[in-house]
């Protein structure tokens, strides 16, 4: 689906600041919690500025002041969140929204949900958070199914052409439907991923008619003929859809180029540190893999973060949840991931924080100092991670 | 010609391809999806092959090995060929479609474009193979090269050339080795 790739665009900045986190999960736990104005240091005021704070209204929330401005401050938090989503041309926005929005929009609220009940009890999470992740999986595919069975009318019932269109709708190389189908610039249309491949062992001809293809045109999914062929087709796609998830990991990042991109990058970044087992870091790719096929863009990596963390712990249970005092730098080759993990939980923390902040907002009522903590918590967070990076460069 | 389910699948998990086993060779790309997508493809080959076999041919694993097939064209009437029945070896590589399948004549035939080894120079069995084609339409093009022998892209010169001097004479011998050999 085309949404896939707009993915990778939509969230440029999280990967990269989760990767930044991860090289200093420990200052954010510990200065996350602490409410003191000293610690503004400039750095962390021109972050505050970059994230749309101005100095005022920080100290307002530091001192946790009955009266602070809650409008304008929540404002101008909301107006931050919007800013994380690039700005993208409006008709995309439009069109996203148009498309997905009966699909997205529970799954957020689904994630919230999760997220406060996990903090609610901390004891319970790693083993909870798996099973979350694989809930809100089978919800996704569940919508995903109701969607499509329910806007088509019930297949092979009342289409008497479906042999027909069957063998027009399927790809000339794999011979199954197109999957992902990407059509050339002479009109011909085959998977994505099997283009690909004969372009790349073929050259760049249609396999079809021999015709010169250029090799931008040929990774573009024809979104039309695919909507058609899902709503046509549902049980062939799942079952390819499903094929995928099972197989190789090497095969799927490929599909996601971009997100193939932050993956290896992260992987790299790890294995640079230090040399992480290849097995986990296998596990871990095709998990990741896995759900990100899953079309949400934040909310899955967030949960692929948590799923590490938990695949962290799992390694190494004699540490717990929150490791807040521990050495930055480890020459442990197993403490790595945990390390990844406690960045996880950070940002966690700080999104459940900002979703906190925004029910109270929603509800016209609630606290003003969790509020203000929150805030304060969030910002630390974000700028604790910009002076690491800051450092490491 | 028809294999039974069973065998060509174990046939498949037979055919894995021998990797390194590094991380390395894992994350490349090619070399573990391609073996599976390639018998996922064959298999659905044969199954159409079965569904709607072309006229005067017929093709299907020769025996577990699902990457081996064994391929028959009956001569076509109105050629010297015409009630011979020509035995083929059909190899795919393990990136079919991306390549082409390797086709070898069993039965000895007298034509200008199959060597006395049975290799065929057929073109879109070389450069212009295309992964679009399957084995339905290699099999029409070899029947078409029994109606239209191409002596200008010859394997044998000495037969093109008499193709090109003496038809009837070509006929008369292709008639014979017909009788003699396809029979």
């Amino acid at each position: 689906m085309a949404r896939r790739e707009e993915e990778p665009k939509q969230s440029p900045r999280d990967p990269k600041v989760r990767a930044r986190e991860s090289s200093d999960p420990v200052k954010v736990v510990s200065n996350g919690t602490s409410g003191d104005s000293s610690m503004f240091s400039p750095r962390f005021k021109s972050v505050a500025a970059m994230a749309g704070w101005d100095e005022e209204s920080l100290l307002i929330a530091s001192l946790v002041v009955d009266d602070t401005p809650e409008r304008q401050v929540k404002y101008k938090k909301r107006s931050d969140l919007h800013f994380k989503t690039p700005p993208t041309n409006s008709s995309r926005r439009k069109r996203r929204a148009q498309r997905r929005s009966p699909i997205s929009m529970p799954v957020a609220v689904l994630n919230l949900d999760d997220d406060e009940e996990t903090k609610k009890d901390e004891s319970g999470k790693e083993k909870e958070e798996p099973q979350i992740i694989v809930n809100k999986e089978k919800e996704t595919r569940d919508d995903k199914m109701a969607e499509s069975s329910g806007v088509s009318c019930p297949p092979s019932s009342n289409l008497p052409c479906l042999d027909k269109l069957r063998d027009e709708l399927s790809c000339a190389i794999c011979l199954e439907i197109c999957f992902e189908p990407s059509t050339t610039p002479c009109g011909h249309s085959f998977c994505k991923k099997c283009l690909r491949s004969a372009a790349d062992k073929c050259g760049k001809r249609c396999p079809k008619c021999r015709q010169l293809m250029s090799h931008s045109r040929s990774c573009t999914v024809n979104t039309v003929l695919w909507n058609t062929i899902q709503l046509l087709f549902p049980q062939e796609v799942e079952a390819r859809k499903a094929a995928g998830a099972l197989n190789s990991s090497g095969e799927a990042v490929r599909q996601i180029p971009e997100k193939a991109f932050y993956n290896t990058r992260s992987v790299q970044s790890r294995r640079a540190s230090s040399g992480v087992s290849s097995n986990g870091e296998m596990t871990m790719r095709r998990r990741r893999v896995i759900l990100s096929q899953d079309e949400e863009d934040d909310d899955a990596a967030l949960a692929i973060r948590l799923v590490q963390n938990t695949e962290a712990e799992h390694q190494n249970p004699e540490q717990g949840a929150h490791r807040s005092i521990r050495p930055l730098r480890t020459s442990s080759s197993r403490r790595i991931p945990s390390q990844d993990g406690d960045a996880a939980l950070a940002l966690r923390l700080q999104r459940e924080e900002f979703m906190e902040a925004f029910r109270v907002d929603h509800g016209q009522s609630g606290s003003s100092l969790s509020l203000a903590r929150a805030n304060l918590r969030a910002m630390t967070s974000r700028a604790t991670s910009h002076r690491a990076t800051t450092r490491h460069l | 010609m028809t294999k039974p389910a069973a065998g060509s699948l174990a046939g498949m998990l037979t055919m894995t391809k021998p990797s390194a086993g590094s991380l390395a060779s894992r994350s490349t790309w090619v070399s573990t999806t391609s073996v599976s997508s390639s018998g996922k493809r064959i298999q659905r080959e044969m199954v159409e092959l079965n569904l709607d076999p072309p006229p005067g041919c017929c093709a299907g694993p020769k025996g577990d090995n699902l990457y081996n097939w064994v391929a028959t064209i009956i001569g076509p009437p109105g050629t010297p060929y015409q009630g011979g029945i020509y035995f083929l070896d059909i190899t795919f590589p393990y990136d079919y479609p991306f390549q082409p399948p390797k086709v070898v004549f069993k039965t000895r035939i007298y034509h200008c474009n199959v060597d006395s080894a049975g290799n065929v120079s057929l073109e879109i069995l070389k450069d212009s193979w295309s992964p679009a084609l399957t084995i339905t339409k290699v099999l029409q093009a070899l029947q078409s090269i029994f109606t239209k022998p191409d002596p200008y892209n010859p394997l044998v010169p000495g037969i093109a050339h008499l193709y090109l001097q003496d038809e009837a004479k070509h006929a008369e011998l292709a008639a014979e080795w017909t009788l003699r050999f396809a029979k």
